[in-house]
């Protein structure tokens, strides 16, 4: 773990300054300082975002120059194109994302993302000029990090509102019974006009017609019967075990 | 967000709907035709439209963006699996963006050939030796001058 977490230091470190490095000539003096300040904290490219997160900054009111500043970002360093493989360090952990704090989870979604979208352009690419992709499995890792990094926002998003309303949900909505008998939990909607002038919603039955209700009552009993059936299954083996099995036997 | 998510109900008076930690990815496409210098070929999510493109481009990776175009691209459901079922290819947007500032976007060559020196007694290179060799039996005669076997002696 210590070597994984120290690998992928190091390569987000290198990585780091390279880029910061070839974009240093055109960033501004003090995000570059900022950035370099900023490096010990995350483990992953947190100095990236300190100057992306800035308004966009072409001041110059004639660029005639061919720009690729913010698209390079679309394509990996120039020195892995061609490479058959390319490193790349472990997926962020639920258990490592749940120590950062809002700020850095949310400027690592970001990079997650540029990384991904960089990740799909040269997939495309590849596919069309019909040679293997290096490295496919960065992507799966990416989509894993982000993922991760989305449940652990979401915790701390139902933890906050528990605490503070007492709602289990964001979304409101209820139980109820469609027009097949079914259960389930309705979520509510936003509408501009109330429920008895919405014509489709009104067509849209939420009760069982009589005819239905004993369709209902076979598939719950139906369920029911092997909900027991699985019990005794169960019960039946455990007894077949006691007696090839018995305690005494296994005491002694 | 790209998946199945119900944005809130606008209405005139409410405030500006922001989105954090979009889940849209972008991907950067060669242009399959001939396109002008200052566009930009990119496939996008269905759910988003021109202005989503444009605020995105602009704040997440800073590129001034003069316009932006979008086309739904249909792909074929007709061809076959195996066992006869008709197969969809999944349909996908195409974004084309110009950019300001009279910049310009030349799509860049990933794939360059690389001539790859091998480490003295490495597997690789042993492999190609052997690769090389086979190569070379298989090649005819060259004393012979282009002349196939079929001609005897």
């Amino acid at each position: 773990m210590s070597a994984a977490v120290t690998s992928r230091l190091t390569a987000a470190v290198c990585r780091q300054f390279q880029r910061v490095v070839t974009v240093s000539s055109y960033a501004q003096p003090q995000s570059a300082t900022q950035a370099f300040s900023k490096l010990h904290l995350c483990q992953r490219s947190q100095t990236y975002d300190s100057w992306w997160f800035r308004s966009s900054v072409n001041n110059r009111a004639l660029h005639t120059s061919c720009v690729r500043r913010g698209l390079e970002e679309f394509f990996d360093l120039p020195e892995n194109w061609g490479e058959q493989t390319v490193k790349s360090g472990a997926p962020w952990t639920a258990k490592q994302l749940r120590v950062k704090s809002n700020e850095d989870l949310h400027k690592l979604w970001y990079v997650l993302l540029k990384e991904k979208n960089m990740l799909l352009t040269l997939e495309q690419e590849a596919k069309r000029q019909r040679l293997p992709m290096p490295s496919p499995e960065r992507l799966k890792k990416v989509e894993r990090s982000m993922k991760r990094l989305d449940t652990v926002v979401t915790e701390r998003e139902d933890a906050l509102r528990l605490l503070q309303t007492g709602q289990e949900r964001g979304r409101p909505g209820e139980w109820r019974r469609n027009v097949f008998g079914k259960t389930f939990w309705y979520r509510f909607k936003e509408h501009p006009i109330p429920w008895y002038l919405n014509s489709r919603y009104k067509r849209r039955r939420f009760f069982e017609p009589s005819h239905v209700a004993p369709y209902t009552r076979l598939s719950l009993e139906k369920y029911l019967r092997s909900k027991i059936r699985k019990e005794k299954r169960e019960k039946r083996s455990q007894e077949r075990l006691a007696t090839i099995f018995p305690k005494k036997t296994a005491l002694a | 967000m790209a998946k199945r998510i119900i944005y809130p109900l606008y209405q005139l008076g409410n405030p500006q709907l922001r989105i954090f930690r979009p889940t849209f990815n972008l991907t950067l496409v060669r242009p399959g035709k001939e396109q002008p210098p200052e566009t930009v070929q990119f496939r996008i999510p269905m759910e988003m439209t021109k202005f989503d493109v444009r605020n995105y481009l602009e704040k997440i990776y800073s590129v001034p963006v003069a316009a932006v175009r979008t086309r739904i691209q249909y792909c074929t459901n007709k061809k076959r699996n195996h066992s006869n079922q008709r197969v969809k290819r999944p349909d996908y947007k195409v974004a084309y963006v110009q950019l300001a500032q009279q910049q310009t976007f030349q799509f860049p060559d990933i794939f360059p050939e690389k001539d790859k020196q091998h480490e003295e007694g490495s597997v690789e290179e042993m492999q190609e030796k052997f690769m090389e060799d086979e190569r070379q039996r298989q090649k005819s005669d060259p004393r012979r001058g282009g002349v196939t076997e079929w001609f005897g002696l």
